[in-house]
């Protein structure tokens, strides 16, 4: 890997500078191998949460359908489409919000409210449709709830793994590009003045030799 | 009682009642395909209606219209064959199919589809054929242009003294419970104009069937959270045991096994007997599945006990209730018949359809 050691003053000063930084990426490196490890462990906990809820949200909707299936056969699938016709949509909304969570992460919260309209009220006529249409409503209700909370799930693990590609990348960075840097201009540094210290002590030799050479001259 | 006018219907309806689908042949049907119910149906009663069927799909759907035109080609001809006080009835019977076909035309306005897909949801039936259905919904644009189109019939002055509130509110079902309230109140009124046993008879069939819709009523509007008003608003104000009040007073009874127990302490002690056991069974279904939809299917079922035991009580041959008997089991049989088709097509398994028929055992 190039690395641009153009403007480098390669002095003493800039080396402990240089050196300082790299200790500072050191541990800029720990802090943020640490918060990936606790990232990953939240990645997991809300992987483990997923089947469950998916589980919870098949079955719920297993359930719906299995009723509105009786539903269709007592009363027969031509009825039963004529009374959607008419039938008033449910009532509900979806909040969304924000929660904090590891290491201070806006995890995004969707919330399940019920409509005030018309709750209570038959949605279909209640001698043309038998009680299973009502039920398979009302699983259906519940399987919205298992719906709402797998994509909340979803969201922030979508969220934790946009934080861990961040992290990685801030990791990679420090890593692959600033360490390596901050090495080749500590290294260059320490090379100019180990070679500035050589020429140095060489300067000095010759000076002796010739300052030796000048006294024995005079004498 | 005049035991004579029934010479001439009793044997057809006896004949009628031997070509019904035995139980144990239904029962098989849940496991077959279409293509087979099609072909084994053209060996019974349903023949006509099967080949008119159109030829180049078929499907649930198909099969259920031509069921149901089977049920009233029945119902027109058991009328045909009745004495005249019993054709009342049985013209009330099929008023229920009309309101039908009223209701589907209102659902259509307020869904506001295309002329020829509201009429897939029609069946002809007495007065309401195709082609006056059809005029309604064309020269109509909404439901109170379909009211005023009713009103030379009974059905347009009923719709029109709810239509002021319907159109306050825009809740259909306003008008549809009041649809429902004059034809069951009609066929209460019919089957008190009967004399002697066949009054009681029918009084007692009716009587099982408009209280059981009722009990369907409460509990479903119950367990939706429904408020009292809203509940006594859906209730059949008729009833040959439960008074009103009395059945109103049952709405506040907190959960279901307290409401059967309350009803079964209300019925009058002369005609206690049958709703006794139907009050029975649907406290036996509720205790063993906690389940409404367990709980509406005993009840159907009670009704067609009621019928089996009206038979077994009296005299079969000479009372109308032999008539009420077969209507109900040609109903019960149509309706298992759809369960089954509808059941092969979405793929439930045969044990599953078996457990939805409502079969005379």
């Amino acid at each position: 890997m190039s690395v641009e050691l153009v403007g480098i003053h390669p002095t003493r000063l800039e080396l402990l500078r240089l050196r300082r930084r790299r200790a500072l990426a050191d541990g800029i490196i720990d802090i943020l191998k640490k918060d990936l490890e606790a990232l990953i462990v939240t990645l997991f906990e809300f992987l483990k949460q997923i089947p469950s809820i998916r589980d919870q949200m098949y079955q719920a909707q297993n359930e719906a359908y299995d009723l509105f299936i009786e539903a269709k056969m007592i009363t027969g699938s031509k009825k039963i489409e004529e009374l959607s016709l008419v039938a008033q949509p449910t009532d509900f909304d979806i909040t969304t919000g924000t929660k904090k969570g590891v290491l201070g992460i806006s995890f995004p919260s969707f919330g399940f409210t019920e409509g005030t309209a018309r709750i209570s009220e038959p949605r279909f006529s209640i001698l043309d449709s038998p009680a299973s249409l009502d039920e398979s409503a009302l699983r259906m209700r519940g399987a919205l709830k298992y719906i709402i909370r797998l994509a909340e799930a979803e969201a922030s693990i979508r969220e934790i793994l946009e934080v861990i590609s961040i992290k990685k990348r801030q990791i990679n960075r420090l890593e692959y590009r600033i360490l390596p840097e901050l090495d080749a201009a500590i290294r260059y540094i320490e090379l100019i003045l180990e070679e500035t210290e050589r020429q140095d002590a060489i300067r000095v030799r010759v000076l002796q030799r010739k300052r030796k050479e000048r006294a024995t001259k005079l004498s | 009682m005049n035991v004579w006018k029934y010479k001439r219907i009793s044997p057809k309806v006896i004949a009628a009642k031997l070509s019904l689908i035995k139980p144990e042949d239904m029962a098989n049907l849940a496991g077959r395909n279409l293509t087979y119910i099609q072909s084994m149906l053209t060996k019974t009663q349903y023949r006509p209606e099967i080949i008119a069927m159109p030829t180049e799909k078929l499907s649930s759907l198909s099969l259920e219209t031509a069921f149901l035109k089977n049920f009233i080609r029945t119902c027109e001809k058991i009328m045909e064959w009745s004495p005249k006080d019993i054709r009342f009835l049985l013209h009330v019977v099929l008023k229920k199919l009309e309101v039908g076909n009223i209701k589907a035309m209102l659902r259509a306005k307020v869904a506001n589809i295309r002329v020829d897909e509201a009429l897939e949801y029609i069946t002809p039936v007495g007065r309401l054929n195709e082609a006056r259905c059809r005029r309604i919904l064309e020269s109509s644009n909404n439901v109170n242009d379909v009211v005023e189109l009713l009103l030379d019939l009974e059905y347009g002055l009923v719709l029109m003294d709810v239509l002021r509130e319907y159109e306050k509110t825009g809740v259909l079902l306003l008008l549809e419970i009041a649809l429902d309230k004059y034809v069951y109140g009609e066929l209460w009124r019919a089957a008190e104009k009967l004399n002697g046993l066949d009054k009681k008879i029918a009084e007692t069939v009716l009587g099982i069937e408009i209280a059981s819709v009722n009990i369907k009523v409460i509990l479903r509007c119950r367990a939706m959270g429904s408020s009292e008003d809203k509940i006594r608003r859906n209730l059949i104000p008729i009833s040959g045991v439960f008074e009103g009040k009395e059945l109103e007073e049952t709405i506040e009874v907190a959960d279901i096994e307290a409401f059967v127990k309350r009803l079964s302490t209300i019925p009058k002690l002369s005609l206690t007997r049958d709703y006794q056991y139907m009050l029975t069974d649907i406290q036996r279904e509720y205790s063993a599945s906690r389940s409404l939809p367990r709980l509406e299917t005993a009840l159907d079922k009670s009704l067609l006990k009621t019928n089996r035991r009206m038979l077994k009580r009296y005299t079969p041959f000479f009372n109308i209730g032999l008539i009420l008997a077969f209507l109900n089991l040609k109903w019960f049989e149509v309706r298992n018949l759809r369960a089954i088709v509808n059941g092969i097509e979405d793929g439930v398994s045969p044990s599953k359809i078996r457990k939805l028929l409502i079969l005379p055992i």
